[in-house]
């Protein structure tokens, strides 16, 4: 036959393109900054990462987790036969058998795909993305029909050379899109670049159940702070923005996004990738940014190239001030990208190289580094909200068991509301507890988040300083930020005045004081009660059980919102979000008080002050705010 | 040169009792007694059957706790024949201190806002008095430039005036009334020079001497003896204290003003030709601007016209703040909402408003709002709700519809606008 | 922008007021602010006193390539230094604050430094509008917001008010990388300062509302009236038009229309 050697031809040269695009593909990655990672143990975990861990997460939608074992396990296979079977010409029916059932599965699943795509849900990228579906299914019809002959089922030449010709042609228009695609920017690249991207990623514990959620220390010295252009992010992260699959599960839980604020993780994730790889965004198919005022910002006017600054063209500051860093993005990515990383690290330049922290983010700091305090009050008076509450200072004691970190929350009159109830269980359960006083200081959380973090690292070390002086087994903290720095922030700084001192949130640690025994309390008749998960307790640490215990024990039965647990939606008042106060279109808090009225329930209870100021700056009438341990100190049996 | 003693026109505000009519009326049994009573306080009446009638609630007085008092004594009737007795600081003459042929001067260079002495000039006279007080034979003089209103200024402790007229010291003429100073000091070598530490120039002029003399001044005194001066330092951190020096910028409240005496205010003869006071000529004061209302920054703004939740005509609002040339200012919730900037958000998390009038529309008073407007004087609110917090608080509360009455004000304003404009063309 | 004006701002050390901790002085930051607004890097920037103070990196930070600093000891004047130097730099304009935040914040420095070199000062600037023909036509604040013109020659003082605009984010990138051009200098102790006892401040006693009556009555009377102020007037039933009027007269009576 005359066009026999064409299908091939044909598949090898596709094989070579897609070569030669995976090294360009590559090189760009590797214009980021070095990153020392495990070359060969990430390979090596990468195929459990990818079918555990990674599909843990698509296991959340079922329909699509089976959808893509079928679609993505069947064109691995279909791929890895092909080469056999018609490139080496092995001559097996058994492998021309398996080939045929890998392809079979691998219709079905696109047969899901397409089902998909019939009326796609608006976070779903179209373009390139609705040609997919299409691609896949050719792929496995015109692989099954060069098969069947080396299966056995028809006979060789079956056809003739016009059907030789034709599937030559399909091959090219599926092999294109599968193997070319992929390498060079397809909508396939999430095969390619995601399995790698499993491999080397930039948090490595994250993978088998771990939590990795502290943001990296910026080195301070250099020529440049934090990310300016794309080249300045690390190789591995350029590459984790190559493993998006659009699939816009980031876009539908983002708080910012919702709320109408010019931010869509998804759209920044891309503009990244059009930041890197050069170009500008004109082909992006998914949501814009939200414009602030209800509408959307036209999309294909963003330009960015690989030296390019990010903020001159491709993305508006704006964006990068709306993020509340609640990580909700990060938790629902099925690609485990880390959006919330690539925003500091950009907000890193904003702050520490422009110095252009919006709205009263340039006070705040200005506070910070004068005051130790956000507001620019007198340090002096942190301790004031204690005057009648007789607990012991370090400086006086030097030791004890439980430091209680008080948190910013001392010069804030309701949360000091919180700090008393707190301070009241304490001292019912007769821990020994001690505070640092007016030699504590901010945890850095806000001068982080706002890419500060010269300041951060000045207060962490500082804020270590003082504890290394005195010796205590726990810190319990009523402040998720806090709690969150103190656990998983501060141990960058070689210090070891944490070396086996346990960071607990008050919740966790009341909860072992109930469990315990410690504190008697009684049941609760106050009416319907939901929990709002907290980011920075929920996301960031993974508790959501001591508060739900916390509850439990006094006869609450939780009235969960929609959106609890590690899809709880944020408060809108984390990352410094409400000084850089974005214009939007709705308030997050506004929100999230809807989320709680729909549950019926006359309180929310927090586990935060942050939340706790968002929550009740709802105008009213709206359900009660209470921290959990004005809860349980409401329902303190009296000693006799 | 004009009089700037107060008018002791004595005749007819001495006050003069009448013992005999407050003996009667003591005297219950005095014959005249119910005639002279009656005729006080109109207690009986004939009724229209011919019988005495008392209508019980003209007889006693409202007491200082807003209780109904009896005085069967009537001693608090004074003020019978219908005269009512006002006290006021006139009426009880001050005894006159003299000092005649002084041999020395203190020289009190006050702001003179409006033409009119300060709060803060008359305590400079007074810690001036404190100082001439260790000599004798002091005159306390008091400076002023440009147009004099001050009708008080022998109450205030002034002993000498000087006063310059003149274009030349009009607006702002540093140059030229730093001139008069150096003549003075020519003229009469004072032991001191007192200037308030103030904004409103004093320390400006005060400053200009003391580098012009070549003398170390103290600024920011607040304690002044004639040997000892104690002074803030580091940005009122420090109290700074040393030899009083010759030239002192002072703070508020540095001593009591005058209060038991009266001074002669004559004027004090100076060689000084006022057509030769010539202005820095590389210093042209080109006027005060008019400045819009809005752009006045909020913190500083005299008269803010605030908006909340209660605003539906968000066009009306701005053009009643413009009518009224009000600074426009704004609770949380109209600002989340979007239809005011952030930067007008009044309250402890927006800005702490200093505004001696605060017209707040539609803002029922969080407690942070209220926090904001700590400092203002006269708070007015316009609400729907007659038990919200701002109602509470305000001096004058309007419970209304806000839309009816900002269309009336604007009304108002514009009215007065127009008669003004009237005015000045029928003047022209 | 005006490129071809030699601008100096000068700035000390500041103190916060709650922490009393080192700070970018609130004023000296507006010069400088007022400073990169007129010549941009052009722009001069002088500090008198000790060269390794990292405040000095705050001021940088704003976006000064480079700063100079004349070194010498707390304890000296910086006036004289001061003299020397501009009369070496003959700048054009000269900004500083109004008062520093650290030692006697006496606010004399521009008033002897315009004395020393002869040159007119203007108090209290809130803007400059423009420099021309040697000319510049400036902005006084003054209390309320208002705002005065004031036209002055070349070379000139200016001490920057609060009112003007507010100093820029400093940055921690740029202040780390500016250069410090440190000059030593002959330094003059000042000796009067030295003379002084300084303590920490003392709150100022509050004035007393002293009532000056004659009677035991009028005492009594003074010591149990309500406060004035305490519930004002409230306006339910009357029309509209009453209700504005009479909050028309309150505006009248308090001169905020006029």
């Amino acid at each position: 036959m005359i066009f026999d050697w064409l299908p091939p031809t044909l598949i090898g040269v596709l094989l070579v393109l897609a070569g030669i695009g995976a090294v360009r593909r590559i090189n760009l990655w590797r214009a980021g900054q070095s990153e020392k990672v495990d070359i060969l143990a990430g390979l090596m975990a990468m195929p459990k990462r990818y079918l555990h861990d990674l599909h843990h997460v698509v296991e959340r939608d079922k329909y699509m987790s089976r959808t893509h074992v079928a679609t993505g396990g069947g064109f691995v296979l279909a791929m890895v036969l092909v080469v056999f079977v018609h490139l080496f010409g092995v001559k097996s029916e058994i492998l021309a058998w398996a080939l045929l059932a890998a392809l079979v599965i691998m219709f079905c699943g696109a047969l899901f795909v397409a089902k998909r795509r019939l009326n796609p849900p608006s976070r779903l990228s179209k373009g390139p993305w609705m040609r997919l579906p299409k691609s896949l299914l050719t792929f496995s019809i015109t692989f099954f029909v060069l098969t069947l002959p080396a299966a056995g089922i028809l006979p060789e030449g079956f056809g003739g050379w016009l059907l030789t010709v034709v599937l030559s042609v399909l091959i090219l228009m599926s092999l294109g899109e599968m193997l070319f695609g992929m390498t060079w920017g397809g909508p396939m690249k999430h095969a390619f670049a995601g399995a790698l991207h499993l491999a080397f990623h930039r948090r490595p514990e994250r993978f088998g159940g771990g939590r990795s959620t502290g943001l990296k220390p910026a080195v301070l010295g250099g020529d440049v702070h934090g990310v300016s252009k794309p080249t300045d992010f690390k190789w591995n992260q350029l590459l984790g923005f190559d493993a998006c699959v659009q699939c816009g599960r980031c876009e539908a839980v983002c708080p910012a996004f919702a709320a109408g604020q010019p931010l869509n993780p998804k759209k920044l994730i891309q503009d990244m990738v059009v930041g890197f790889a050069g170009g500008t965004d004109e082909k992006y198919a998914g949501s814009p940014y939200p414009d602030g005022s209800g509408g959307v910002q036209d999309v294909g006017n963003a330009v960015g190239g690989k030296d390019q600054i990010i903020t001159n063209g491709l993305i508006n500051p704006d964006t990068l001030w709306s993020c509340t860093t609640c990580r909700a993005c990060v938790e629902e990515c099925p690609m485990m990208i880390e959006h919330v990383d690539a925003i500091v690290d950009m907000r890193r330049f904003l702050t520490l190289e422009k110095g252009d922290t919006p709205n009263k983010g340039a006070q705040v700091l200005e506070n910070i580094i004068a005051t130790d305090n956000p507001n620019g009050y007198s340090p002096a008076s942190r301790t004031h909200w204690a005057a009648d509450q007789n607990l012991n200072v370090m400086k006086e004691v030097k030791q004890a068991d439980v430091l209680f970190w008080v948190s910013d929350g001392a010069f804030d009159m309701r949360s000091q509301r919180i700090l008393r109830s707190f301070v009241t269980l304490l001292k019912a359960a007769k821990v020994d507890v001690a505070i640092l006083g007016d030699e504590e200081r901010d945890s850095g959380d806000v001068a982080r988040r706002l890419g500060d973090d010269a300041t951060f690292q000045s207060l962490a070390k500082r804020n270590l300083a003082t504890m290394s002086q005195y010796r205590f087994n726990t810190i319990v903290t009523t402040d998720p930020h806090a709690f969150h720095c103190l656990k998983n922030e501060y141990g960058d700084f070689g210090s070891t005045a944490l070396d086996g001192v346990e960071v607990l949130h008050h919740t966790t640690f009341l909860n072992r004081l109930i469990k315990e025994g410690r504190l008697q309390l009684d049941a609760f008749s106050g009416g319907k009660v939901t929990y709002h998960d907290p980011c920075y307790l929920g996301r960031y640490n993974g508790e959501y059980d001591a508060p739900r215990e916390l509850l439990a024990s006094l006869g609450i039965e939780v009235a969960e919102m929609e959106r609890s647990g590690y899809r709880s939606r944020c408060c809108g008042g984390g990352g410094g979000v409400p000084i850089t106060d974005i214009p939007g279109e709705r308030r997050i808090a506004d929100m999230r008080m809807e989320d709680v009225i729909s549950t019926g329930a006359e309180m929310v209870a927090v586990g935060c002050q942050q939340c706790t100021a968002m929550l009740e700056g709802v105008v009213e009438p709206r359900p009660v705010v209470k921290d959990i341990a004005e809860i349980l100190a409401g329902q303190l049996k009296e000693m006799h | 040169m004009s009089n700037f003693s107060s008018n002791d026109d004595a005749l007819h505000s001495v006050f003069r009792r009448d013992l005999r009519t407050e003996w009667i009326a003591r005297n219950r049994l005095h014959p005249l007694h119910d005639s002279v009573v009656s005729a006080q306080q109109g207690g009986e009446v004939r009724g229209p059957t011919g019988l005495l009638r008392k209508n019980p609630h003209v007889i006693g007085f409202i007491g200082p706790n807003g209780l109904k008092r009896i005085d069967r004594a009537n001693g608090s009737f004074v003020a019978i024949g219908g005269k009512k007795r006002v006290p006021s600081a006139k009426d009880s003459q001050r005894p006159l201190h003299l000092v005649e042929n002084p041999e020395g001067y203190i020289m009190v260079v006050g702001d003179m806002i409006g033409g009119r002495l300060t709060s803060h000039d008359k305590d400079i006279l007074g810690l001036a008095h404190q100082l001439a007080a260790e000599k004798s034979k002091v005159a306390v003089v008091l400076v002023c430039f440009g147009e004099n209103k001050e009708t008080q200024c022998d109450l205030a402790g002034v002993d000498r005036v000087i006063h310059l007229e003149g274009n030349v010291f009009e607006g702002f003429a540093p140059e030229a009334g730093l001139s008069v100073l150096q003549q003075i000091e020519t003229s009469y070598q004072p032991m001191h020079w007192l200037f308030p530490d103030s904004v409103h120039g004093g320390s400006d002029l005060g400053s200009r001497l003391a580098a012009r003399l070549g003398e170390r001044p103290a600024t920011q005194a607040w304690q002044v003896t004639s040997e000892k001066t104690i002074s803030r330092g580091a940005s009122g951190s420090q109290d700074i204290s040393r030899t009083t020096p010759r030239i002192l910028m002072l703070m508020e409240e540095c001593a009591n003003a005058v209060e038991d005496t009266r001074h002669e205010a004559l004027p004090l003869a100076l060689e000084f030709d006022v057509s030769m006071a010539e202005g820095d000529h590389r210093l042209i004061d080109q006027g005060q601007i008019d400045v819009d209302s809005n752009a006045v920054p909020l913190a500083e703004a005299e008269f803010i016209l605030s908006a909340g939740n209660g605003i539906h005509n968000w066009d009306q609002f701005h053009s009643a703040a413009a009518a009224l040339r009000a600074t426009e200012g704004a609770s949380r919730v109209a600002v989340d909402d979007g239809f005011m900037p952030r930067s007008r958000q009044v309250g402890a998390s927006g800005t702490w408003v200093t505004a001696r009038v605060y017209l707040a529309v539609g803002i029922s008073g969080a407690i942070q709002h209220m926090q904001g407007i700590g400092q203002c004087d006269k708070v007015v609110a316009i609400n729907t709700d007659a038990g919200c917090d701002m109602v509470k608080r305000a001096d004058l509360a309007v419970i209304a519809d806000s839309e009816a009455i900002l269309a009336e004000l604007t009304r108002l304003a514009q009215q007065r606008e127009l008669s003004k404009e009237e005015e000045e063309s029928d003047a022209a | 922008m005006q490129p071809n004006v030699n601008v100096v701002s000068l700035v000390s050390i500041g103190r916060h007021p709650q922490s009393g901790r080192s700070r970018r002085a609130e004023q000296d930051g507006r010069a400088v602010e007022l400073g990169l607004s007129l010549v941009g890097e052009a722009l001069t920037v002088v500090h008198v006193g000790e060269d390794q103070d990292p405040v000095l990196r705050q001021y940088a930070g704003m976006g000064l390539p480079s700063m100079t600093v004349l070194s010498q000891g707390k304890e000296c004047d910086a006036l004289p230094v001061l003299t020397s130097f501009l009369k070496a730099q003959l700048p054009s304009v000269v900004l500083t604050g109004v008062r520093s935040e650290s030692g006697e914040s006496s606010g004399m420095l521009p008033y002897l430094l315009a004395e020393a070199l002869g040159w007119p000062l203007v108090p209290r600037v809130a803007e400059i509008l423009h420099i021309k023909d040697g000319q510049a036509e400036v902005l006084l604040a003054l209390p309320r917001g208002q705002r005065r013109s004031v036209q002055v020659t070349l070379p000139f003082i200016a001490s920057v008010d609060n009112a003007a605009q507010e100093a820029r984010q400093t940055a921690f990138g740029p202040g780390l990388r500016a250069t410090l051009h440190v000059e030593t200098v002959d330094s003059v102790v000042d000796d009067a300062a030295i003379q002084w006892e300084m303590s920490a401040a003392k709150p100022r006693p509050k004035r007393l509302k002293v009532v000056k009556a004659k009677t035991a009555a009028d005492r009594m009377k003074a010591a149990t009236a309500k406060p004035v102020g305490g519930g004002g007037k409230i306006m339910k039933n009357e029309t509209p038009a009453e209700k504005a009027q009479a909050i028309f007269d309150l505006l009248l009576e308090e001169k905020v229309v006029r």
